[in-house]
């Protein structure tokens, strides 16, 4: 069987069936579209990935770019496979159409990029990077630079890259210490950063890095951070030239091999101009308004890669005769395939609630941002804006973790198979593992959810949540779904509300340790909450098609079967963590680094 | 020049095949249904000969409401027009029917170059392109992989077995093409969305002076009167090489006589 990287029907399913996505047609901004459109980039987005990108899997972890006389030179597979991307329109896809995108719902084009991300997520780092990129000039820039930059880099005729992460500087980037220095309508820039995915690469015209950096003089920590504009090549009398951008390193990587991450070299000949975006010394907060977009992107490859993963694992189960039952273990018969096996069936189901789960919250945020940006009304935007910011770590965090276990399982799988670099469970543990640490680790986003989100606003983000709870459990109910289903979650959500409610009690009065000591666990037992009530409303919505009728009668099921699975033996899982949070449980805390 | 492309819809390579209840057709529940890669091949060299030479490209398909799916694709890659002509109502039609249905919209339009895949992936039957040729009085070339332009005539490489061969035919032509170098070309956002503005002009067969009813379903020049599954594939047979003699001695029975090879 070939892997299909995503599941169609669920795809569909969870976008229309489950969340309404066609509801966004009714907004002015949306209203060239159609479900056909939809339909036909998905489709597109998922041919592409499945003829041309999956298949190259294997080489394109073998073949990675090599560092020649000072310039990064990628896989040849690559030459064939960016024009065709980048020509179907993905980096623009969601920008508005006076810049030259398409204004497609960020929620559609996010289900596209899945497939791409499924089936290679270091090729989809390019148009990825070019996008986030152009979306900061666009929002931020000055008319000449858009004039300049936006239209090629929507293009893909030039891309982007996000240069912010310094060697001292990774998680706290108010230790940023690139220096730019005034220099009439530019800045000499000088400073070293690392890692900088996509920093250089012989695929496009020119790179444009959006640079962090300090202009002279500026007040130290996060609020003397400035935005700046450096390509690699800058707009002469004749053309393009080069701009002091220099790659003084390739960095080997464990996996996103195709895309190379290289150490870069600012101003060596003191000849490096930057342009400013957006105001001095708020480059941090441009990055801030840009960062739930960025991190949606981290989960969805979050999700791809398990993605992936679960239906290779799937298909091999299908396919591999490995023992008998233990109800007949005659061994003139055949033996089974393994997925006749329940604990392989076990292992199956967790990476399919997994997998689905992570997608439904996934498509679910990026709902929530298109609504925040486009909705109706003021109200209705900032309802969904407090939804997306608050749910936006699990979005990111969720598929990373979680993610990660779900590809070790399907690794696991396929026996000592897995273990051989012959099958690709291999590459796509390696894939997974980076999507914990880049835009802000795990442990950032714990801290991020319950130090800021669950008490923004005086907790008015909480209330907003528990109300999506509560209408989502009118819907089950009214679809029939078990009510001790619904008991367990709206019970799960008390619980939590109930705990965030004491620990913000805990920081006002002073305890801040107190309160973010456990802030993983926090954001696991939150987490597990939250996919709980995708759960829920995936079961009312496979309710609600089998009262309708639908012919498919076993996706459905499948669909019940993940939403118990997660309902009564993962949701458990929360009072155990609520305990270690109440009661504050000390062994990390009162653990001295002398002692180790 | 004016191109005009055939397209089918047909069940997806990947499909798992199921036979419907009637035993001469297809189980349809389930299916995905795509445009025949062939055509897809003959869609792309239309467009790259209209890119390099100007016209027009139109895409032509005989096929339910569901089909226009394909003639979307097709306008998004870059067709200019697409026709539709409906199969509701229709029998089950043979390739003489389709052909018949083609040819009579193609009378209509001013085509210089009539496109089809070599065949329809599916039933690969390989009839419609020499009856088109036929009922169009127009003269064909089939397994074509690439045409160069003349002044009123084109030379087509035909893909044969080991060799290339070349043909020269005069315009207007029906060409069959197949596989080639020239990849067909995924549809671009900004192609859907100008797709989405343009209409699909739907034809019944009446409205070609076309009697459907008496070349389909019974009355079709080729009726389906059994669909079947290939055999399951056999399980794979293991000879125990305990005693290296024995087992080539078993090996050479059973390839001789259960699998008839030698
Ligand atoms: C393949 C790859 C590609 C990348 N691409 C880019 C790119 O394109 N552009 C870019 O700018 N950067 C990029 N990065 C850098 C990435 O964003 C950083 O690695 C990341 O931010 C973490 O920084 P660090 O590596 O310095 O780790 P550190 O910040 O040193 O973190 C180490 C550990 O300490 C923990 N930690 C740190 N601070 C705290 C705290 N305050 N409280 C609790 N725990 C803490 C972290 O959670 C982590 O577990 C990339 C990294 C990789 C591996």
């Amino acid at each position: 069987m070939t892997n299909p990287l995503l599941d169609d029907r669920d795809v569909a399913f969870t976008l229309y069936g489950v969340l309404g996505a066609e509801s966004l047609l009714g907004l002015p901004h949306f209203e060239e579209h159609s479900r056909e459109t939809f339909d036909a980039f998905v489709s597109v987005a998922a041919r592409f990935a499945r003829e041309a990108v999956f298949p190259a899997t294997r080489a394109l972890d073998e073949d990675p770019p090599r560092l020649v006389d000072g310039r990064v030179l990628v896989s040849p597979r690559l030459h064939t496979l960016w024009p065709k991307l980048r020509e179907m329109g993905v980096i623009a896809a969601a920008r508005p159409f006076e810049v030259g995108g398409q204004q497609l719902p960020l929620a559609i084009s996010t289900a596209a990029s899945l497939y791409l991300m499924a089936a290679n997520p270091a090729l989809f780092g390019f148009p990825g990077l070019t996008a986030g990129a152009a979306h900061l000039i666009e929002e931020f820039g000055s008319e000449a630079l858009k004039a300049l930059y936006l239209e090629p880099m929507h293009e893909g005729r030039f891309t982007g890259t996000m240069a912010l992460t310094e060697p001292h500087a990774g998680s706290s980037l108010a230790d940023v210490s690139t220096r730019a220095r005034p220099a009439g309508d530019h800045y000499l820039i000088s400073g070293s950063k690392i890692f900088i995915s996509g920093g250089d690469q012989d695929l496009s015209e020119n790179i444009v890095h959006m640079v962090l950096a300090r202009i002279e003089g500026a007040p130290s920590g996060i609020r003397g951070v400035s935005l700046f504009l450096v390509p690699r090549l800058r707009f002469g009398v004749s053309g393009l030239e080069p701009n002091d951008v220099g790659v003084s390193g390739l960095i080997h990587k464990i996996g996103w091999k195709a895309l190379p991450s290289v150490v870069l070299s600012l101003g060596e000949g003191g000849d490096c101009r930057g342009w400013l975006v957006g105001a001095p010394h708020q480059g941090i907060s441009c990055m801030f308004q840009m960062m739930n977009e960025a991190r949606i992107m981290v989960g969805a490859n979050g999700v791809a890669t398990a993605s992936v993963a679960y239906h290779e694992s799937l298909g091999y189960a299908r396919e591999r005769p490995q023992g008998r039952l233990a109800t007949s273990k005659d061994p003139q018969l055949p033996q089974v395939p393994i997925i006749e096996h329940a604990d392989v069936r076990r292992m199956l189901l967790r990476q399919k609630a997994i997998v689905e789960g992570g997608m439904s919250l996934l498509l679910q945020t990026a709902l929530y941002a298109d609504r925040a940006s486009h909705a109706a009304t003021e109200g209705e935007r900032q309802h969904a804006q407090v939804l997306l910011d608050l749910l936006t770590p699990v979005t990111k965090s969720f598929p990373a973790e979680k993610g990660f276990e779900s590809t070790v399982l399907a690794l696991q799988i396929h026996g000592g198979y897995g273990y051989t670099s012959e099958y690709l469970p291999e590459i796509f543990f390696r894939e997974q593992k980076l999507n914990s640490i880049h835009e802000g680790t795990t442990g950032i986003q714990g801290l991020d959810l319950l130090g800021r989100k669950v008490v923004a606003h005086n907790g008015a983000a909480m209330r907003a949540f528990a109300e999506e709870i509560a209408r989502t459990c009118e819907r089950a109910a009214a679809a029939g779904v078990a009510a001790s289903w619904i008991g367990a979650l709206t019970g799960a959500a008390v619980e939590v509300s109930e705990l965030t409610k004491e620990l913000a009690q805990r920081g006002r009065s002073g305890d801040v340790e107190g309160m973010l000591c456990h802030s993983a666990d926090y954001l696991e037992l939150f987490s597990t909450t939250v996919i709980a009530w995708q759960w829920l409303l995936q079961a009312a919505a496979a309710r609600e098609a089998m009262a309708s009728g639908s012919s498919e009668r076993d996706f459905l099921e499948g669909k019940l079967a993940a939403a118990q699975y997660w309902l009564r033996t993962e949701l458990p899982r929360v009072p155990a963590l609520v305990t270690l949070c109440r009661e504050n449980e000390d062994s990390y805390l009162t653990m001295r680094p002398s002692w180790f | 020049m004016n191109h005009v492309v055939c397209i089918a819809y047909v069940p997806d390579t990947d499909t798992k095949i199921k036979v419907g209840a009637s035993g001469t057709s297809i189980d349809e529940a389930g299916v995905k249904w795509i445009v025949s890669p062939y055509d897809e091949y003959a869609l792309e060299a239309a467009l790259r000969a209209k890119e390099a030479k100007g016209g027009t490209v139109t895409v032509l398909t005989y096929g339910p409401a569901a089909a226009e799916t394909g003639l979307r694709d097709g306008l998004a890659r870059g067709a200019d027009e697409a026709v539709r002509i409906a199969s509701e109502g229709v029998g089950e039609a043979d390739s003489l029917a389709v052909a018949t249905l083609l040819a009579a919209q193609i009378k209509t339009m001013k085509a210089d170059v009539v496109w089809l895949g070599n065949k329809g992936v599916g039933t690969d039957a390989q009839l419609v392109v020499p009856m088109l040729g036929e009922l169009l009085d127009l003269p064909h070339v089939t397994l074509v992989t690439e045409l160069d332009w003349k002044d009123g005539s084109v030379v087509a490489h035909r893909e044969i077995e080991g060799a290339t061969e070349i043909v020269e035919a005069p315009l207007p032509v029906v060409i069959g093409a197949q596989k080639s170098k020239a990849e067909p070309r995924y549809a671009s956002l900004k192609g859907i969305m100008a797709a989405k503005k343009k209409q699909i002009a739907v034809k019944k067969p009446a409205d070609l002076g076309v009697d459907i009813a008496s070349m389909s379903g019974a009355n079709a020049a080729v009726v389906w009167t059994k669909l079947e599954l290939p055999a399951a594939r056999q399980a794979v047979k293991l000879v125990p090489a305990d005693d290296p003699a024995k087992a080539a001695e078993e090996l050479l029975r059973l390839l001789r006589e259960e699998a008839k090879v030698l």
